[in-house]
């Protein structure tokens, strides 16, 4: 497959499936901490989702969500559409409740509410005390 | 390969100048990571974005192969 084909289908694939897993290995066989724990998260959330496995065309793929979403690191959960981010994005949102929000699952029991997610905007009046949650790079 | 915390933390700093970084090693093999970056440039970004600017620093070394896995905190200083 041409690099345009595989931009193409990965693109179709992100707009096909509205929770979807870009991982190394497979949910039943993560090969990877980071994708393990994305797993482990949509796992407990109980959210039906969509995994591919970056491995064997690892560096394709990598270009490819570059062009797309700038963003070349695995994994990359994207819902609706759209990248969330990384192992430690999902995490950081599965615990504040965002994550649940965005997915329309049940929130966790021991998460804020809803209407309690700064939006961007509080988000940056609270800029000087907010911390993004570690993100993980892998090669 | 790894690569010198010292070397990342300036490639940051001249990507993103005024920030404050800190880069430490996960794993003593110096190829894990962690960098907690203060940046102005963050005011009004989304954490992707964050990250984004960040990654963009040092993707040089992460294709050579210097750098397997770096952690990103990011913040914008008071």
């Amino acid at each position: 497959m041409s690099e345009p084909e595989l931009k193409t289908k990965v693109e179709e694939l992100v707009s096909d499936h509205e929770v979807l897993l870009f991982m190394k290995g497979t949910p039943e066989q993560p090969r990877c901490g980071f994708s393990m724990r994305v797993v482990g998260v949509l796992d407990s959330m109980g959210v039906e989702y969509a995994a591919l496995d970056v491995l064997p065309a690892l560096e394709p793929l990598r270009e490819a969500t570059g062009e797309i979403a700038d963003w070349r690191t695995f994994p990359q959960l994207y819902v609706k559409g759209e990248l969330v981010g990384g192992a430690d994005i999902v995490e950081e949102m599965a615990e504040s409740g965002e994550l649940a929000v965005l997915l329309g699952a049940p929130q966790p029991s021991d998460a804020g509410s809803a209407d309690e997610q700064p939006s961007a905007k509080q988000e940056m009046q609270q800029a000087d005390e907010y911390q993004s949650p570690p993100m993980q790079i892998e090669n | 390969m790894a690569i010198a915390l010292e070397e990342v933390r300036l490639l940051i700093e001249a990507s993103l100048p005024g920030a404050t970084v800190e880069v430490a090693d996960q794993t003593g093999t110096q190829d894990h990571l962690e960098a907690t970056v203060a940046a102005p440039q963050f005011e009004g970004l989304s954490r992707l974005e964050q990250h984004r600017l960040v990654k963009r620093a040092v993707q040089a070394r992460f294709d050579d192969g210097s750098i397997h896995a770096l952690s990103i905190r990011t913040s914008v200083p008071a």
